[in-house]
């Protein structure tokens, strides 16, 4: 068992931050079987490496086909559904357009209103009554204007018909004058007497 | 005129935007390390080379799907990960792979004429009485140098899983391959 402050294999692999690095360092110059167990990990590691990486035997590599390859749409259109962003963002656009939707075209909220049908009924016989009023009071107007006016016509009519039968009776009774002064003289002075 | 190296990044989004050739670059610096992860834990030439196929189309298929291109190695090999293990469910549709299946063979990964023949069946050996888990996770931290939380990540398991599982088979390559170390192999 190691008495390393911290994990030797750890400190083997390069997985410790520096400072702990740095007491290991420490720790391992002066602790002989930290040394040992560091140069075995050391050995073990070098005969694992002592069998290199093998060349590929047939190098790999793709020829482009353009009667294969997606249209350019396409392409865009995958790389949209295979990026998180781009999907979160246009989420978010597509998300900020209904709300902004939906506030502009909220309904009215209807607020329940109590009906009381009697006054209701008594409004609407009110208003039928006064209507009803009304139009008899204007149409009785309208009569008594109408009255007036003939009534008006009517007098202006006699009394030129008056003044007619006036002057037609002092034209008469100027006839008549005239015939009466006629026979008086004939009777007061007989022809032969002139 | 500035020149700067061309990096797996700028690669990655060529790729992106349908640049066969930057992908097919971007394959050249990956193949052999993906190849030999997968010739380790399969421990077949054969189904490495086909499943190294196999992952750099998904690849292709899916790299709009990479977000961060320096996630790319993690990504990768996770993809590779699935490959294998899917692999391993077909020929093996009941219980995990595991050692026995290794353990009367030892495949000779590295070849025979660099390196001691007996160097590379011992250590092949050895890897192969690890469990899959176990060897999995020594191939991604001492031959592809991956850490902790990119190896959790390609095998999508916690931190301490995959601790855990590499210090018990160090232990027991050490146990396995200490006749070697006595011999002055190293």
């Amino acid at each position: 068992m190691s008495c390393s402050p911290f994990d030797l294999r750890d400190y083997f692999f390069g997985e410790l931050p520096e400072e702990s690095r740095r007491q290991v360092d420490l720790h391992t110059k002066g602790c002989a079987a930290c040394r040992e167990e560091l140069n075995s990990l050391r050995s073990t590691q070098a005969i694992l490496l002592s069998v290199p990486d093998e060349e590929i035997p047939q190098r790999i590599g793709f020829v482009s086909d353009r009667v294969y390859e997606p249209s350019r749409l396409l392409r865009w259109w995958r790389a949209f559904w295979g990026s998180a962003p781009r999907l979160g963002f246009a989420s978010a656009a597509m998300l900020s357009v209904a709300i902004i939707v939906s506030a502009i075209h909220r309904p009215v909220p209807v607020t329940p209103v109590a009906v009381d049908v009697a006054k209701l009924q008594a409004d609407f016989s009110r208003q039928v009554g006064e209507a009803v009023e009304k139009a008899v009071a204007e149409s009785d107007a309208r009569h008594e204007r109408r009255t007036a006016e003939l009534l008006t016509t009517a007098t202006h009519r006699f009394e030129a018909k008056l003044m007619a039968d006036k002057a037609a009776a002092f034209q008469n009774l100027a006839i008549m004058d005239k015939y009466a002064l006629r026979d008086y003289r004939a009777s007061m002075f007989p022809e032969g007497s002139r | 005129m500035i020149f700067r190296a061309v990096e797996d990044a700028d690669l990655i989004r060529k790729a992106q935007r349908g640049d066969v050739e930057g992908f097919n670059l971007l394959i050249s610096r990956w193949e052999k390390r993906v190849f030999n992860y997968l010739l380790r834990i399969l421990q077949n030439r054969e189904d490495a080379l086909d499943l190294s196929q196999d992952v750099f189309l998904k690849a292709y298929q899916n790299l709009r799907k990479l977000e961060d291109p320096d996630r790319f190695a993690a990504w990768l090999f996770r993809i590779a990960h699935n490959e294998a293990y899917s692999l391993f469910r077909k020929r093996k549709p009941e219980g995990e792979p595991d050692a026995e299946q290794h353990s009367g063979q030892s495949v000779n990964v590295g070849g025979s004429g660099v390196f001691p023949i007996e160097l590379s069946i011992a250590v092949s050996s050895a890897l192969g009485r690890l469990t899959s888990d176990q060897r999995e996770t020594v191939v991604l931290k001492v031959y592809q140098g991956f850490k902790f939380e990119e190896i959790a990540e390609i095998l999508s398991c916690p931190i301490s899983t995959v601790k855990s599982r590499l210090y018990t088979a160090l232990d027991l390559l050490k146990t396995d391959l200490s006749p070697l170390k006595a011999r002055g192999a190293v």
